[in-house]
């Protein structure tokens, strides 16, 4: 997918980018430079732009938000997926499958992928 | 947990750490990252159901009834099935579940023999009316039997159940071990481990050696106490004494709560988070 603007633009980055700030300190983009890289690799993996992943990821219901399941399970796999096709070691597979869960995390998709390493 | 070990070895005995009731009391957290590959002895396992076992219960009718399974037994389509999506981290960590249920079938069964078993022993004494004749006569027909009959029967043999989990959560930190209460997949466990109809699900109770420290971040937040405890009436809170607050702190009963944002819990956390391979 070409037309994906800079990661910051879009909002649940920004969210994602604010909850690790808020529950772990420092600034997140410095103390980990690739994490926007990763996020990048995973939506051109994907062909989504992040705020569709999310938005894939959850459904009104009754007035609330909800949890999608089937779009839960399918990015839960398709980050599998993403992780495996990583060159390197099973560390660098595990950090670049852990980044994506974590921007889904801190954007209020539940994902226990269990242990990575 | 209650110790009457001289003082001398309450500290260390056998290499393990030995402590009074309300210092296991203070300790228990629910521990979430657990050693997924350090194995939990099966005497450890077996003291925490005796430890069960011997829980207060009502009408001595023994709702509680745990299914012990050792995650590693599991094959791996089995393990994955049994996750859910909120506990399926603490589901592949922990390497011994206690499935515990609620028997419902008991009370009809036993038709108050077990009562009766209190009668014989003097726990249930004339003094206080008690006789065979009024179990069979007048507790098993006219309250035990229709008590299965109620919606309510459910909720009281579970509160009941709850007791007995709760003597085996705190025996498992008394055994130097972690543990977390948790929901679980009850269709799948039924299907897996063949428990009888009559048995209601409640909770697994996930058992291993903490990967975290003990404190994990101190004791977990709770209510104000004005909130939840009153004295003759609701609305008026039971007076809190800080003498007493004091002595169970020195007790190690009351111990430093965690607090928002504590670097040394997140420095943990994120440890462990790089050992296990856990996202952030």
């Amino acid at each position: 997918m070409a037309n994906l603007l800079p990661l910051t633009d879009y909002a649940t980055v920004q969210t994602w980018l604010d909850g690790l700030r808020q529950h772990w300190g420092g600034d997140p983009e410095r103390d980990d430079p690739e994490r926007l890289d990763i996020l990048e690799a995973f939506c051109r993996f994907a062909e989504k732009d992040p705020d569709t992943i999310i938005e894939e990821c959850v459904l009104m219901r009754d007035g609330e938000k909800r949890i999608r399941v089937k779009g839960r399970r399918r990015y839960a796999d398709l980050i599998v997926q993403f992780q495996s096709q990583v060159e390197g070691s099973r560390i660098k597979r595990a950090k670049w499958g852990n980044t994506v869960r974590s921007f889904l995390i801190h954007n209020g998709i539940l994902l226990q992928a269990g242990m990575q390493a | 947990m209650h110790t009457v070990r001289p003082d001398a070895f309450q500290t260390v005995l056998a290499g393990e750490m030995s402590m009074e009731f309300k210092e296991v009391i203070g300790r228990r957290r629910s521990i979430r990252f657990f050693e997924p590959e350090k194995p939990v002895e099966r005497e450890k396992i077996q003291t925490i159901l005796e430890a069960a076992r011997l829980a207060s219960c009502a009408v001595n009718a023994h709702w509680a009834k745990a299914i012990v399974i050792e995650r590693d037994k599991l094959s791996d389509e089995q393990l994955e099935q049994m996750k859910t999506p909120v506990a399926a981290l603490n589901i592949e960590l922990a390497p011994v579940h206690i499935y515990w249920y609620a028997d419902l079938s008991v009370v009809n069964r036993m038709k108050g023999s077990r009562l009766k078993e209190l009668v014989d022993v003097g726990a249930l004494a004339p003094t206080h009316g008690w006789s065979h004749k009024f179990v069979d006569e007048f507790v098993y027909p006219q309250i035990l039997k229709p008590m299965t009959e109620s919606p309510a029967y459910a909720v009281a043999a579970s509160t009941d159940v709850g007791v007995a989990i709760c003597q085996a959560l705190l025996t498992a930190f008394d055994e130097g071990l972690g543990a977390c209460l948790s929901s679980f997949n009850v269709g799948i466990a039924k299907e897996l481990f063949h428990v009888p109809d009559e048995w209601i699900p409640l909770y697994v109770l996930l058992v291993g050696y903490p990967a975290e420290s003990w404190q994990a971040g101190g004791q977990r937040p709770r209510p104000p106490w004005d909130e939840q405890y009153f004295e003759g009436e609701h609305g008026k809170p039971f007076e809190r004494d800080e003498a007493v607050v004091e002595t169970l702190k020195q007790a190690k009963m009351i111990q430093t709560p965690a607090t928002p944002n504590n670097p040394a819990r997140i420095e943990e956390i994120k440890r462990l988070a790089e050992r296990l391979g856990l996202p952030l």
